[in-house]
């Protein structure tokens, strides 16, 4: 167990690189495998993650450049922990629901790339490391979208990319200078983020960072109104690259958020809740409406996620425990639902070759195990209790109403408006009378199908009904973090909301 | 005893995951029966427990954890205790018949399988609304009902009206539920906790303002459940639903939700009797709105149907009025008659090929007189004739009302009365009197499967001797809810009685009298006022035009207008500059020697300028 996490780091890479002599026929069987023996190293990494511990845990360090504090320095918490699970279970999730022939050996490659780069993301504990990753796993993504995508494909990985990538540009000044500060404050090099997280930066210095580092978690996220590429990426990626987009990169900028904006800008974070919060909002509403404009399907699930991205946000904002914890929950189950959804708009448009609404209709009469799957992570969508929607976004508005109830109360209309959209889209889709001569001999979901969507809906209903294990190990960390933000709020403003928040009972 | 309440609670479950299995299967009649056989165990678990409670005990169990984050520690908790039980059994006991019944009423249908899946998920999701300890966990059923509800009402999918009415009943209770999630949160916020027993012990001591925010709030959602004005439309698109549906939840279960909440919450309620106030006041509205439409309507469900949420409304009153036990004998009783009502309108509609306008019908007495011996019974129960089961709950709300000195509600509770009278036997009439216009019609109408129409006698007997058990009721459920005390003479109360009570009857005997010789001219039907009345107040047209549509006109602006052609736009726009500009300037690179010695000579007037005029502030 003492290099676990180099070995979840660094095992997709290894095995990609014996990816590259295997043969054309095999290598998404080995892409299986090799994700499979990545899922149960990071389910062992759970398993052996000590509950009780709220610190960070199996760290690894190894100085690589010792005048400049850069290591390598890993380590995992409740806060990443099953951020690491999830991106192992959708890799290998996506590997299984693979379908596509063209140049499969790079695709499976190019995936085993990309997972390592996700994990490496929620793993590092050193910020240059966190770069590296960070800007690593824009290439794979880059080159599935480009290479697998359909229609615009070249445009929309490229906006993808360059979009993101200018974003990255300003963090990495961010970084540089407050590594600079650090410096400054204490006479040696580091950039060990558990080192920058005792760091108490003034609050000007604050504000300045607060903002660098914004602009690139906002793209990432992504945050109105830098979310155009969104829609572009997720219309032309394959199936494949849509759901790793949606389920696990989208989580590497609210996970940003909550590891490094709130505890090293704490006065920042609370001096720019409210405007963030009217983002927030905008995104909840703004999407949905845009979503329910929607004629295509995997537009409408792409929008539908800015939405929940924003709940996300609000919940993380909260600045309580409640929030926090609810919006890494929702993390967690976003990416789980909207992969799945993502997958299953494409175990349709495999048959139809195309994802327009209106060229379906009544597939609940061809298709009823397919609509019953989709039925089921459509009310997990939307939120309904028992199913793993409902945690999240309920803790995170929950959470948010402490700060104000005005706020929350407009975006808990994003429980209507996503009723509306998601219910319009299934009726349109599945109900209804069959009429397209087209859709009349459609064959329900076949082995390999089954196979990748399974597990997730067992999920969507496991952890609908029983989250707590996995609540009370982020709210532990959680927790810790939130004491750490109090300790370091500079400005009596901060610490007041801080207390009021977090305190329970004749709130007013 | 514990086991008793698990027994009851899960059974329904049990037969919903077993016939899960056969859904994508052809029909099969072991689903139907395993199910009966499952609620007939969850119902006589419940009746159990209801002696058990009667004997003085009260079971509270915590079944597990659920959600655990910051101060925030929510179990799944169960709770049996006087009111919960009541709900139990009436839940359970209707919900056995009705599925007995659609072993006959759904015989032929494709789905039959899926059917009783839905039917049992829907009374594990009733059961954990009522019997859950605290707020969320009622709210885990207040969803999963209107998830089953949802379903069921979109159960013929093919039809595009059903699944249109799905939903519109999943997304505006939808509404209403966000105001009884702000409400939670703000109990949550305010106590620290969901759990009933520790809100109510410490909610006398919160500042009045924010009991009644709460009170208000969750009393939003109850108005969505229980459909009352302005969420009120979906209730009659719901009928499109099979009618059995119609019967266990969309009169006899679900929708008394609402008047659930109210009467769980009453420790909370009854501190802030402004807000009762005003529940009292839209209940009473809501009587004799819904059933002004119940008065024109020739469609059978719906009249039933509007008639249904005109009950609803007296519920309230009571609820509203702090008279809960009233309230819950009402919801009691309503639940038999109603779900008598809606079944026997399902034995109608078999014999007619699911022809539902009440003017094609006439005469059927001669066909199927059981079934219109039982809807009659319901009927007269539902109007409140004595001895039957809604003389004595119904007259206990108008009297209630009358006593708390709120003339204007009784008054509109009297005038609703009427109508109810008018409306049910309207009804009666035109259906099973009269002119055959069915022949003309070629119908061959048929009286029902004697199984069915067994399965419909225990309703029958209680819409008939329920309300006798009204003291032996008041006296169970004010163990544990307020007692409510008369103050007004007993004359008074007798004299209202037969005031009420003489009305009625009046009404029932002229309606009977006018449609014997032919019913209304024609010409009535002209006026503004049937307009009016016939299309629902324009409601359903108004909330089309004025939500609906502007809806999806401004989505659409969001999307093309503001989404594409203007973040976007400037998105790409600054690409684009970025690009020309690197275009353009690519010129000064043009390789000629001139060129570049002018380009240094510009370099160096700029770096001379800089050294003479920067100054860095050191």
């Amino acid at each position: 167990m003492e290099h676990i996490l180099s070995l979840i780091v660094f095992f997709p890479l290894i095995a990609m690189f014996f990816g590259f002599v295997i043969s054309k026929d095999s290598v998404k069987t080995f892409g299986i495998a090799v994700a499979l023996v990545e899922f149960i190293f990071s389910i062992i990494l759970w398993i052996g993650f000590d509950a009780g511990n709220a610190g960070f845990q199996f760290v690894e360090y190894a100085p690589l450049i010792s005048q400049f504090g850069v290591n390598y320095y890993l380590g995992v918490d409740g806060i990443s922990l099953f951020l690491v699970v999830l991106s192992t279970l959708m890799t290998l999730v996506s590997l299984i629901s693979l379908n596509i022939k063209k140049d499969i050996k790079n695709l499976v490659l190019a995936i085993l790339f990309l997972e390592m780069t996700l994990v490496g993301v929620f793993l590092s504990l050193d910020m240059i490391l966190f770069y590296i990753f960070w800007e690593l796993s824009l290439i794979p993504m880059l080159y599935i979208i480009g290479a697998w995508g359909s229609g615009q494909r070249i445009y929309a990985a490229i906006k993808f990319f360059l979009y993101t990538f200018a974003g990255s540009a300003l963090m990495l000044v961010g970084i540089l200078y407050l590594g600079y500060q650090y410096y400054l404050a204490t006479g040696t090099w580091s950039f060990s983020i558990p080192d920058w997280h005792l760091l108490v930066l003034p609050f000007h210095t604050q504000l300045w960072l607060f903002g660098a580092f914004f602009v690139d978690f906002a793209v990432k996220v992504p945050m109105f109104p830098f979310h155009t590429w969104l829609p572009y990426a997720h219309g032309q990626a394959p199936t494949v690259g849509s759901v790793l987009l949606a389920a696990v990169m989208l989580k590497m900028g609210t996970y940003a958020f909550i590891r490094f904006s709130l505890p090293f800008f704490p006065d920042a974070s609370v001096y720019f809740l409210y405007p963030i919060a009217v983002i927030a909002i905008i995104m909840v509403i703004y999407a949905a409406m845009v979503a329910y404009a929607q004629e295509d399907m995997k537009q409408v699930i792409a929008y539908s996620s800015i939405s929940h991205m924003g709940i996300i946000i609000l919940g993380t904002f909260a600045m309580n425990a409640e929030g926090i914890t609810g919006s890494i929950f929702l993390m967690l189950s976003h990416g789980i639902v909207s992969g799945a959804l993502f997958m299953l708009v494409g175990v349709i448009y495999d048959r139809r070759h195309t994802k327009m609404i209106d060229e379906f209709g009544g597939l609940a009469t061809v298709m009823p195990r397919y609509a019953t799957i989709f039925g089921i992570l459509m009310m997990a969508a939307v939120g309904l209790p028992l199913t793993i929607g409902f945690v999240g976004e309920f803790l995170s508005l929950l959470g948010f109403y402490a700060v104000n109830p005005y706020m929350a109360f407009l975006a808990g209309t994003g429980i209507i408006l996503g009723a509306v959209y998601m219910l319009v889209l299934y009726k349109r889709a599945f109900f209804g009378k069959l009429v397209k001569q087209e859709n009349k001999d459609l064959k329900d979901l076949d082995k390999r199908e089954f196979t990748a969507l399974i597990p997730l809906v067992a999920l969507v209903i496991i952890l609908g009904v029983y989250p707590k294990p996995v609540l009370t190990t982020i709210d532990m960390s959680v927790k810790k973090m939130i004491n750490l933000m109090e300790r370091k709020a500079l400005l009596p403003e901060t610490k007041e909301l801080l207390v009021r928040v977090n305190k329970v009972g004749g709130t007013k | 005893m514990e086991k008793y309440l698990y027994v009851a609670l899960f059974a329904p479950l049990a037969g919903a995951l077993f016939s899960l299995l056969f859904t994508a299967q052809k029909k099969n009649v072991i689903t139907a029966l395993v199910t009966s056989g499952l609620l007939l165990i969850s119902f006589v678990s419940s009746l159990t427990l209801m002696f058990a409670v009667h004997d003085g005990l009260t079971l509270h169990v915590k079944m597990m954890g659920w959600i655990s984050a910051g101060n925030l520690s929510l179990p799944y908790g169960f709770i049996v205790d006087n009111v919960s039980v009541v709900m139990m059994v009436t839940v359970t006991l209707v919900s056995a018949v009705v599925n007995i019944y659609s072993m006959g009423y759904m015989m032929h249908d494709k789905s039959y399988n899926r059917f009783f899946t839905y039917i049992s998920m829907f009374v594990f999701s009733m059961l954990i609304l009522v019997m859950s300890d605290n707020f969320v966990g009622l709210f885990i059923g207040w969803e999963g009902v209107g998830l089953c509800s949802y379903l069921l009402i979109g159960f013929w999918y093919e039809k595009e009206s059903a699944s249109w009415a799905g939903n519109e009943a999943f997304i505006m209770n939808r509404v209403a539920d966000l105001g009884m999630l702000m409400g939670l949160f703000l109990i949550y916020w305010q106590f620290g906790t969901f759990s009933y027993d520790e809100i109510f012990a410490h909610v006398g001591s919160v500042n009045t303002g924010i009991v009644t925010t709460i009170g208000l709030l969750l009393f939003v959602g109850a108005m969505g459940k229980s459909a009352q004005f302005p969420f009120h439309t979906w209730l009659a698109d719901a009928m499109e639903g099979p009618t059995p549906v119609s019967a266990l939840i969309h009169a006899a279960t679900m929708v008394t939700a609402g008047v659930y909440l109210v009467i769980r919450a009453s420790d909370l309620f009854s501190l802030v009797p402004e807000v009762g106030h005003i529940i009292a006041t839209l209940g009473a509205f809501v009587a004799v709105f819904a059933a002004s439409m119940a008065l024109v309507h020739r469609d059978l469900k719906k009249i039933i149907a509007y008639s249904t949420l005109s009950q609803l409304g007296y519920m309230f009153v009571a609820a509203g009025l702090g008279a809960y036990w009233i309230a819950l004998f009402h919801l009691m009783t309503h639940a038999f008659f109603k779900s008598l009502l809606f079944l026997g309108a399902g034995n109608i509609m078999h014999a007619m090929d699911d022809e539902l306008d009440i003017k094609k019908m006439g005469g059927l007495f001669k066909v199927m007189p059981y079934t219109a011996i039982l809807m009659a019974i319901a009927s007269v129960a539902l109007c409140g004739v004595y001895p039957f089961a809604g003389f004595f709950s119904k007259d206990a709300i108008l009297a209630s009302a009358f006593n708390g000195g709120n003339f204007y509600i009784w008054f509109t509770l009297f005038i609703g009365a009427g109508m109810t009278a008018f409306y049910s036997f309207r009804l009666i009439m035109l259906v099973f009197f009269g002119d055959k216009v069915y022949k003309k019609l070629g119908f061959h109408p048929h009286e029902t499967y004697p199984f069915v129409l067994w399965a419909l006698l225990p309703l029958g007997i209680l819409s008939t001797i329920a309300g006798f058990f009204e003291h032996p009721f008041e006296e169970f459920v004010t163990k544990v809810l307020d007692k409510y005390e008369f103050s007004m003479a007993h004359s008074t109360e007798i004299g209202l009685i037969f005031l009420t009570s003489a009305f009625v009857i009046i009404v029932i005997v002229a309606t009977i009298y006018k449609y014997a010789k032919g019913g209304f001219s024609k010409q009535l039907e002209t006026m503004p006022l049937y307009l009016l009345l016939k299309n629902q107040y324009y409601i359903p047209k108004i909330y089309e035009e004025v939500i609906f549509k502007p809806y999806y006109a401004l989505s659409k602006f969001a999307w093309k207008q503001i989404d594409v052609r203007i973040i976007d736009f400037t998105v790409d726009l600054i690409a684009k500059t970025l690009y020309k500009t690197g275009q353009e300037s690519r010129k000064m690179q043009s390789g000629n020697l001139s060129d570049m010695l002018r380009w240094m000579v510009v370099g160096i007037v700029v770096l001379l300028a800089l050294a003479i005029f920067y100054r860095p502030m050191m």
